[in-house]
């Protein structure tokens, strides 16, 4: 049984413009997923629409064996979900020790104990917790995002290209840090322009065009598949990653 | 010398009865992204419900806390039903409905009660002095309450999960809902303590000078300027803006004439957009 299955997922911005047109996909519990493709293709949209900040126009979209096509995001985050946006995704203007507390805004009694836990594993964020997040580096503010979705103890993270825009050490440690959530059992979805890294540490993945999943399958398998590596990823030689990744610090 | 610091005190203790209103206002702009004109009508409202709790016996903090429900309530309500319906056409139908409530309520109030000054009743005392620097009691008491006001809020904002939640709102409020904040109640709660900030505000007024039907109309332009010269959307922006404005105001008076004083929140909306369109703070909400 999938954690999260989407089907038939129909959506954009406005009523004339639909960017996701028909799209499915499958997300098991504890499983990486990544979702590439072209500029344009609808990923960043799909993932608003399966977390509930864009309404979804057709389609079916199930956490945890229930619909949750058309909630509203508190409702969907409420049940497990957390969405880590490509941008503006921390409070710039608050600490980080206050972003954390609003990561927590649905479990307060969680809060304290949760806020600790996080300290421990990004010693970063205990250093900087009375810094405004505004302040911080790209790839600290990546860290934040991520600490902050995993405030509400979550079961499935989904990421939009938490990679954009950092340096190639700040993007592979990043990485890194994405194994180790998941293997602390946490599902991720994830959106990135960075394809042959995302594929390297995802299980399966989706190809989406023109809204539409174009083809799927083990991320292996597509990370070799000509076909896919002309088309979307350069056509290079997938990249070595270091076996020894630590968390970003 | 006497009387520059005569103004400077004087412009001290109005900045601190503005920046009240000021933050309700900035604070529902944060959060609602539209300027809330009918502030003029509330703070009128609010000085008249204040009225008539300190004249049916209540003491100023009772009449203060009376002003703000009732202001709240009205504020409320009217961005319910007829401000926020228009945000999503954009700012400015929401700004101009905003300007037509306020004269609603200016006129509701005109018909209770009528045009007279009315002034509350309060005790006469001696004058204090230090040196050549005259200020009452009254005064005094009036600009410790709005400071004690302003402390309160910060407080609330700083301290409080209903404060970090407006905060997070203000800054972000898309990502707010990600996090299980939801945008109604936020909006909602903003309209109610924004509105009874203002509607606090025109009482403070009121209890520093005399209050009648354009009581909020003649402060609008002042809590605008204090609101834009600070950052629109920062809440010590408004306060430091108020106490520039309030003293600038006084200075005015000083310099050219009391007819002048109203040109002071003109121009301050001149230069500062002129120059810097975000403020002396920027946008940093609160």
């Amino acid at each position: 049984m999938s954690l999260l299955e989407v089907a038939d997922l129909r959506g954009g911005y406005g009523a004339a413009d639909e960017v996701v047109r028909g799209a499915g996909l499958t997300v098991g519990a504890g499983e990486i997923v990544a979702l590439i493709g072209p500029n344009g293709a609808g990923k960043s949209t799909l993932l608003k629409l399966v977390a509930g900040l864009l309404r979804p126009r057709a389609g079916r979209v199930r956490f945890k064996d229930r619909e949750i096509a058309g909630l509203t995001a508190p409702d969907i985050s409420r049940l497990g979900l957390s969405f880590v946006p490509q941008e503006r995704n921390v409070f710039g203007t608050m600490t980080v020790a206050e972003n954390l507390e609003m990561g927590g805004f649905l479990d307060r009694a969680e809060t304290h104990h949760r806020m600790e836990g996080l300290y421990t594993r990004f010693p970063m964020l205990a250093d900087k917790r009375r810094a405004a997040a505004r302040t911080l580096s790209g790839g600290q503010r990546q860290i934040l995002a991520m600490a902050m979705a995993l405030m509400n103890a979550p079961l499935l993270l989904l990421l939009d290209e938490p990679t954009a825009g950092l340096s190639p050490r700040a993007a592979e440690e990043l990485f890194g840090t994405i194994v180790s959530l998941n293997q602390g059992g946490v599902a991720i979805l994830m959106v990135e322009q960075n394809a042959l890294e995302a594929l390297a540490v995802s299980a399966r993945a989706y190809v989406l065009v023109q809204g539409r999943a174009e083809r799927q399958g083990e991320a292996a398998e597509l990370a070799s598949d000509p076909t896919v590596r002309d088309l979307f990823l350069g056509g290079s030689a997938p990249p070595m990653l270091s076996q020894n990744r630590g968390d970003l610090r | 010398m006497t009387i520059l610091l005569q103004a400077l005190l004087n412009g001290l203790v109005s900045g601190a009865l503005l920046a009240v209103p000021a933050i309700g206002f900035t604070a529902m702009f944060a959060v609602l992204r539209f300027p809330n004109f009918s502030v003029s009508g509330v703070a009128t409202l609010g000085a008249f419900a204040g009225y008539v709790a300190y004249a049916a016996g209540l003491q100023i903090i009772g009449s203060l806390a009376v002003a703000f429900a009732i202001a709240g309530a009205v504020g409320l309500f009217l961005d319910r039903t007829a401000h926020m319906p228009l945000v999503k056409q954009g700012a400015l139908p929401a700004a101009i409905a905003s300007i037509a409530s306020g004269l609603v309520l200016e006129n509701v109030v005109r018909l209770l009660f009528g045009n007279e000054l009315r002034g509350y009743d309060r005790p006469i005392a001696r004058d204090l002095r230090i040196g050549d620097i005259r200020f009452s009691p009254q005064q005094l008491e009036t600009m410790a309450i709005a400071l004690a006001i302003m402390l309160a809020v910060f407080a609330a904002l700083a301290f409080t999960r209903i404060g970090k939640s407006m905060r997070a709102s203000a800054d972000n409020p898309e990502l707010a809902a990600l996090k299980g904040i939801r945008p109604q109640r936020v909006a909602m709660m903003a309209s109610f303590v924004g509105m009874g900030l203002v509607g606090m505000g025109g009482m403070l007024l009121g209890l520093d000078s005399s209050i009648d039907p354009l009581t909020g109309t003649r402060i609008l332009l002042s809590i605008f300027a204090a609101a834009v010269l600070g950052g629109l959307g920062s809440a010590p922006g408004a306060v430091l803006g108020a106490f520039l404005i309030g003293i600038a105001e006084e200075a005015a008076v000083l310099a050219v004439g009391s007819a002048y004083r109203a040109a002071v929140g003109f121009f301050a909306i001149l230069i500062v957009l002129s120059l810097r369109p975000r403020g002396l703070l920027g946008e940093r909400a609160f």
